[in-house]
């Protein structure tokens, strides 16, 4: 054999093991002993890990037919990006529990999910479990459900009462002349150089369109009673209640209560801010890390002065899809249907400090004792049946991005008036709709 | 095909054309043999061209002329692409923003490079140390580099603006006025680039030979007169490399905006990548985003061109 025969010898056989490599990462294992086999992506967070273990563990012991093997969602820069890829690839998983609503009108669109709705038991386990605004919010175009309500986080805002107290502020904002009254207190100059460095409250001035979650959407769905920005594809958000949104924002800006920066680390927990927006999974961090002494509260998103009745909130939801990819889409659905039962809509709660998406949570013997310990879950808790999602359309997020972006001009910027900015969002909203 | 024919290996012999044809036939297969296996020592480089070089151009050709999401099909549009694009106000100030950061960016580092690089070919203590010192920021990621000016440029809490009240100035917005963010981020990005030109600036310095100095100084030039008249024109193929290299690097203005602005405020740090990039991975128009990537490729070509005839000229050494 000559030296140059033995080098491509070599080269091909180091080559075939390559492509035997590659070959076995796709390989299915063998359905020859009649046990299903389910994939389920569950998030990379290390507590929804921990409740996939725990959940799919009980599942499997109970279920020798219909074993699940759970892996967090492949690393990536957003879970949805990740989705994406399996799409195209055709590797998704059988189903997948964190998915964003606004992404799954798509995913309709391109055919790759299951109709759940059309499974045995669905009003049961979804219907009577979720509070009926968001069933309607996720039903599909063409009159389906494609995702299985699963875990929600309400949005509301955390007060410092160290700060309120210094200020002389009594009572918490409900309205936006209070949360004025009381950002007009809580703006200090403490080291004298002349300018502020204690403010009322903060938002992160980036233009990313999910920005827009936790300042206007949050705001609008409290103005508005939880209204829609889209009517089907027509644009519903250019109203008064949106442009007094706008003004809200905007003079918090003008007049100094909210700094126009960026804060790296936890600058509300340094003090340099009374309010922050967000949601339960804060709770566990401010616990973990708070200063001695640091005193917090939550409260619902301020409301338009004399407005009534219950305050909504963006929910900001993660639901369950099953993909159809899966051979096993009744098997898939009973697992999901599992998922959210009531036992391990507790343990949601337990291990993860995260709400199930349930209507009667405060009212369930089941859910008692965990609120009992958790006060302050009890208060976002009180917020789920008033959440709302971000409406069904696949062209969801170039919306909140002609919004984000006007937000930009007329609320930090100054550079138009809200009416203008409200306006010519809609505008926008509008050519990207019919382009659609 | 043999080089020298087959007679001089087999003289004498009776029946030549056959011996010389099998020859033939031998060498031929031999040196067949050999490029077989040429081939497949080259064949990883071919396969990664064909798979991360070839395909991607040829499939972002195909893109230009279509509608696509990646999850979906692909829908044929023409030139709808193109058209959209030209009336989209933001491709046009993406346009506008990268030519305001090439702008400030390439003369600002071209002179502080060469500024630099000479100071640092004169004979100095710690030289070695501070030719480390200003390469260092081009080995640190791109990302951290950016968090790390970002606190420096926070217009509320920012070292920089800590820095200009303690000496009773005005607090700068740096990246929170239409104005400044630009600028702010072109400075940011020589501060991060300025240490590989400077390394190919030395390099070029070094190539200059001593005798043009001592012949100038024998003539009466200053050291002023020096560097104008035989440092800058012996060094020009080393500026028309920088010129180029951060032009291109320049047209990718990428992360910067990206992490510290997201192209804000009011679109004025939208440069053409971010703005590529955001139709393509958040709105998924894969055929938009394309189509401008094209452009843009056309718009560098053209820039460089231009560079080239400006910039490059005959060096006599």
């Amino acid at each position: 054999m000559t030296h140059t025969t033995k080098i491509s010898g070599s080269f091909i056989l180091v080559l075939f093991i390559i492509v035997q490599i590659f070959l076995g990462c796709g390989a299915k294992k063998s359905q020859e002993d009649g046990v299903v086999r389910l994939t389920y992506w569950c998030s990379s967070n290390q507590f929804e890990i921990e409740l996939a273990q725990t959940v799919v563990r009980e599942w499997n012991s109970a279920h020798p037919g219909v074993q699940v093997a759970f892996q967090p969602i492949p690393a990536g820069q957003s879970s949805e990006e990740v989705l994406l890829a399996a799409i195209v690839g055709k590797t998704t998983p059988d189903l997948c529990s964190n998915i964003w609503p606004g992404s799954v009108a798509q995913y309709v669109e391109a055919g790759v999910v299951v109709a759940v709705d059309t499974m045995p038991g669905f009003h049961e386990a979804v219907e009577l479990r979720t509070p009926e605004s968001l069933v309607k919010a996720y039903r599909s175009r063409d009159g389906h459900q494609y995702q299985i309500p699963w875990k929600t986080n309400p949005i509301m805002i955390e007060c410092n009462l160290g700060l309120f107290r210094e200020a002389g502020v009594e009572s918490l904002p409900k309205t936006y002349s209070e949360f004025y009254e009381a950002a007009e207190k809580l703006v200090r100059d403490r080291d004298g150089d002349g300018y502020a460095d204690q403010w009322a409250a903060y938002r992160d001035v980036k233009v990313d369109w999910w920005q827009r979650f936790f300042d206007f959407y949050t705001f609008y769905a409290a103005a508005t009673d939880g209204k829609a920005l889209l009517d089907g594809n027509r644009v519903a958000f250019n109203n008064a209640e949106a442009v007094e949104v706008f003004r809200f924002w905007s003079e918090g800006y003008r007049k100094g209560y909210l700094p126009n920066a960026r804060f790296e680390g936890d600058a509300f927990l340094l003090e340099k801010y009374a309010m922050h927006i967000t949601g339960p999974w804060n709770i566990a961090h401010t616990e973990k890390f708070k200063p001695e002494g640091f005193e917090y509260d939550f409260i619902p998103i301020p409301v338009p002065d004399g407005h009534k009745g219950p305050v909504y909130t963006y929910g900001d939801q993660k639901n369950i899809v099953i993909f159809s990819t899966t051979r096993h889409p009744g098997q898939a659905w009973e697992f999901a249907r599992f998922l959210i039962s009531k036992e391990n809509d507790l343990k949601l709660l337990e291990l993860c400090g995260q709400l199930p998406q349930r209507v009667s949570l405060l009212k369930d013997s089941t859910f008692a004792d965990y609120f009992e310990r958790n006060p302050m879950m009890r208060k976002f808790a009180a917020q789920v049946p008033y959440t709302v999602a971000v409406d069904n359309s696949p062209y969801i997020q170039e919306v909140f991005d002609a919004i984000s972006q006007e937000y930009d001009a007329a609320c930090i910027m100054g550079v138009k008036t809200p009416e203008q900015g409200i306006a010519d969002a809609a505008k926008r909203s509008r050519t990207i709709l019919s382009r659609g | 095909m043999p080089p020298n024919g087959p007679e001089r290996f087999c003289p004498g012999d009776k029946d030549r054309s056959k011996i010389a044809k099998s020859l033939r036939m031998k060498i031929k297969h031999k040196i067949e043999k050999g490029n077989r296996v040429g081939y497949l020592f080259v064949s990883p480089y071919i396969i990664f061209f064909l798979l991360f070089t070839a395909y991607p151009l040829i499939f972002s050709f195909v893109l230009i002329f279509h509608k696509w999401n990646i999850i979906g099909p692909m829908r044929w549009v023409g030139l709808d692409n193109f058209i959209t694009l030209i009336h989209d106000a933001l491709f046009w100030k993406s346009l506008a923003n990268t030519f305001i950061f090439l702008v400030i960016h390439i003369p600002l580092q071209i002179v502080l490079a060469l500024i630099a690089a000479e100071m640092l070919n004169q004979k100095m203590r710690l030289r070695v140390f501070f030719r480390g010192a200003f390469f260092l920021p081009v080995v640190i990621s791109g990302v951290v580099v950016t968090i790390l000016w970002q606190q420096f440029y926070s217009t509320d809490t920012g070292l920089f603006n800590a820095l200009l009240t303690h000496i009773g100035l005005p607090r700068v917005p740096w990246l929170t006025s239409t104005k400044a963010a630009m600028p702010s981020i072109a400075l940011m990005a020589t501060w991060k680039n300025m240490g590989l030109y400077i390394v190919l600036f030395l390099a070029g310095l070094q190539g200059v030979p001593r005798y043009l100095y001592e012949a100038a100084e024998i003539d009466g030039a200053g050291k002023l007169q020096q560097f104008l008249k035989i440092t800058i024109p012996a060094i020009n193929p080393t500026v028309v490399l920088v010129v180029i290299i951060s032009t291109i690097g320049g047209f990718s203005l990428f992360i910067e905006p990206y992490v510290m602005t997201q192209g804000g405020p009011l679109n004025s740090t939208m440069s053409c990548v971010l703005y590529i990039y955001k139709q393509a991975f958040t709105f998924y128009k894969m055929g938009y985003a394309a189509a401008f990537g094209f452009i843009l490729a056309f718009i560098i070509l053209g820039v460089v061109w231009v560079q080239r005839k400006v910039v490059e000229t005959e060096v006599y050494t």
